[in-house]
């Protein structure tokens, strides 16, 4: 299993990545297809394409916290 | 395994015209999506807190509440108490995580992840060591006294003054009798509580503070006091 950091790929990128999996964005927070901000189903806040994860599970994205994060391989059993 | 991928995705991949991030070409895109579908990949934020948040799960501290906190939400506030100790010379991370804290389980679920981050739990147990008759019973305490722990705790931060801490104190254990006290502070915060420990003493007689350097927690920037009540 490979990790990509999203920290090293542009904000251009990171917007086409989105699009190609059915998102978009504002410039700052990652939209949904209905064109709401997506919310970090963990900690309830909208996730910015800045600091965003995006991990497996009906393709979760999360705020890149360590708390959303340990949530995540919690309930997914995933040991990334 | 988290690899640079400028090396492992080969073509595709342009250096960004400004800042030097990596710019993906569309073909690029689609290609990392088709591996990402097959589970092959995922897309991550910083490395450091994908190590922040897989160290704690196996240590042996997390490993010795595991037997004594069933609650899996408050165990895993204490775990978080831990990444907050693990991160804390990097004052932004330290903030931002203490923040998410709050903002999921309010300054409550903030305060019981103190109470691990600063060794306090570990201490406290220690005590309770001292006079325990069963691991049922040291299972029962930890988890009384982590959900109702304003009734057990100070943390005391720059607003407090002296008498005013002083007189929290003994409304506290006045009020809710707490097998042991403990007023804990950071910062500017510890030096109020080492300027009140005289009047501490004095004002919390159904108490003695614990002066064993096992449990006192005393340095530069950080003061936690442990008082146990006496035997009556």
């Amino acid at each position: 299993m490979e990790l990509i950091s999203l920290k090293k790929i542009s904000q251009e990128s990171k917007i086409l990545l989105l699009k190609e999996l059915g998102y978009s964005s504002d410039g700052e927070f990652v939209l949904d297809s209905e064109g709401k901000k997506v919310i970090d189903k963990y900690i309830d806040i909208p996730v910015r394409v800045d600091n965003m994860v995006i991990f497996p599970g009906s393709e979760l994205i999360l705020d890149d916290n360590e708390l959303s994060i340990m949530k995540y391989m919690e309930e997914f059993e995933d040991d990334l | 395994m988290t690899s640079d991928p400028i090396k492992k995705l080969g073509e595709g991949i342009g250096k960004g015209a400004t800042e030097g991030f990596l710019e993906y070409s569309q073909n690029k895109i689609k290609e990392l999506i088709a591996l990402f579908k097959e589970k092959k990949l995922r897309f991550i934020g910083d490395k450091e807190t994908i190590e922040n948040a897989k160290q704690t799960k196996n240590s042996g501290e997390l490993a010795f509440y595991k037997d004594y906190i069933q609650d899996k939400e408050l165990l895993f506030i204490v775990r978080l108490g831990l990444v907050l100790r693990r991160i804390e010379k990097n004052s932004e991370k330290l903030q931002n995580l203490k923040e998410k804290i709050r903002k999921k389980y309010n300054i409550k679920g903030l305060h019981i992840a103190y109470f691990a981050q600063n060794g306090v739990l570990n201490r406290y147990v220690a005590i309770l060591l001292d006079d325990l008759d069963s691991p049922a019973k040291l299972s029962e305490i930890i988890s009384n006294t982590l959900n109702n722990i304003e009734k057990h705790t100070i943390f005391v931060n720059w607003r407090y003054n002296k008498s005013q801490l002083v007189k929290e104190s003994t409304t506290i254990t006045s009020a809710h009798s707490p097998e042991i006290f403990i007023i804990s502070g950071v910062g500017s915060a510890s030096k109020i509580i080492k300027e009140s420990e005289e009047s501490l003493i004095n004002m919390l007689n159904k108490y003695e503070l614990q002066k064993f350097s096992k449990f006192s927690i005393s340095t530069g920037n950080k003061e936690i006091l442990f008082f146990k009540r006496l035997i009556s």
